[in-house]
């Protein structure tokens, strides 16, 4: 790709990404806060990081799955995210080293 | 409500709080400065597109792009197509930032990324008001993205069977997990997060890339709202 390629579509690529950054916050001030709405947004925030984390570690295989279960146990006991985290990627490298 | 604020002492706390993410984000950095090298992207460029996009889903998607003459159209639908999902981590955080001037409000969305937006929605749990902690944790995120891209794009190594080999092709998934446990309220949630995944997947499979996030979202807050609403 040329320089002149290069610049011009990295300009597009940021002025559209800042767009989907910005574009919740620019939407949600131009609708009235409704208590319905607010129950929504709440809801949203936990929905949102299934709706990564489920398609992702079903379609990344079993150890992935293995993983991400071990992380959230772990979480779910101790509630350090460093020693889930932890947990979840040295069960996936153990998993992938054995079989 | 008592409104929101943007101190440097929440800044430190949030960057503090994600530093093991930070460290992750340099080495994702590190892989996208290899990636973008192997496909003939110049260094200056993989720096200024991590420095001035920093959204390394959409960046790992445009480098099957980056080629002679541009494919616009493919490429400006990949970005957005990969980083929608960020609308929904704004219009998600806004009722907690809303009370903040509108220049640090789209100022500090700049900065709006999953990990940083995670913690922030922790925070706000939790009773705190210190937007600080998304945007310190975003500036913490940043520079440790940009500084890998510099490092993978100029001098280190690395393949991508190394990653998978020790697990860090989870990493944010991972992250994104513990965050997800720690959220969890109760048996409403339970429903409406049910709703959310089964959607997401089932959409993965008929939608084009990274549609699926937002369908599945978008029918997790539903669900959750009408079984709040029958309570």
């Amino acid at each position: 790709m040329h320089d002149a390629d290069a610049l011009l579509a990295i300009g597009a690529m940021a002025i559209l990404t800042y767009a989907t950054r910005a574009g919740g916050f620019l939407v949600m001030s131009m609708v009235p806060l409704s208590p319905r709405l607010e129950a929504f947004l709440r809801h949203l925030s936990g929905s949102v990081l299934v709706a990564i984390i489920f398609p992702a570690a079903v379609t990344s295989g079993p150890a992935a799955i293995l993983a991400i279960l071990a992380a959230v146990l772990v979480m779910h006991r101790t509630r350090n995210a460093l020693f889930a985290m932890t947990a979840g990627i040295g069960l996936a490298a153990l998993l992938r080293a054995w079989f | 409500m008592e409104r929101a604020v943007i101190t440097w002492r929440g800044m430190g706390s949030g960057a503090r709080r994600l530093i093991a993410v930070g460290v992750y984000a340099f080495i994702f950095g590190v892989a996208f400065g290899i990636a973008a090298r192997n496909v003939g992207m110049a260094g200056w460029a993989a720096t200024l597109m991590s420095a001035t996009v920093f959204a390394g889903g959409s960046q790992f998607a445009v480098l099957e792009l980056w080629q002679s003459p541009v494919a616009w159209g493919p490429l400006l639908i990949a970005t957005l197509a990969v980083n929608g999902r960020h609308f929904l981590l704004g219009a998600s955080l806004y009722p907690w930032l809303r009370s903040l001037p509108a220049w640090q409000i789209y100022l500090a969305a700049v900065l709006l990324s999953e990990p940083n937006w995670a913690r922030a929605i922790e925070a706000q749990a939790r009773g705190e008001r210190d937007v600080g902690v998304l945007v310190g944790g975003g500036i913490l995120l940043w520079v440790a993205w940009v500084a890998g891209t510099v490092a993978g794009a100029g001098f280190i190594d690395l393949s991508p069977e190394h990653f998978r080999r020790f697990g860090l092709d989870l990493v944010f998934l991972a992250f994104l997990s513990c965050m997800l446990t720690g959220l969890r309220r109760g048996r409403a949630d339970d429903l409406a997060w049910l709703a959310a995944g089964l959607t997401a997947l089932a959409a993965m499979a008929v939608l084009p890339p990274g549609w699926h996030i937002l369908a599945g979202a978008v029918a997790g807050g539903v669900v959750g709202v009408v079984v709040d609403a029958r309570r």
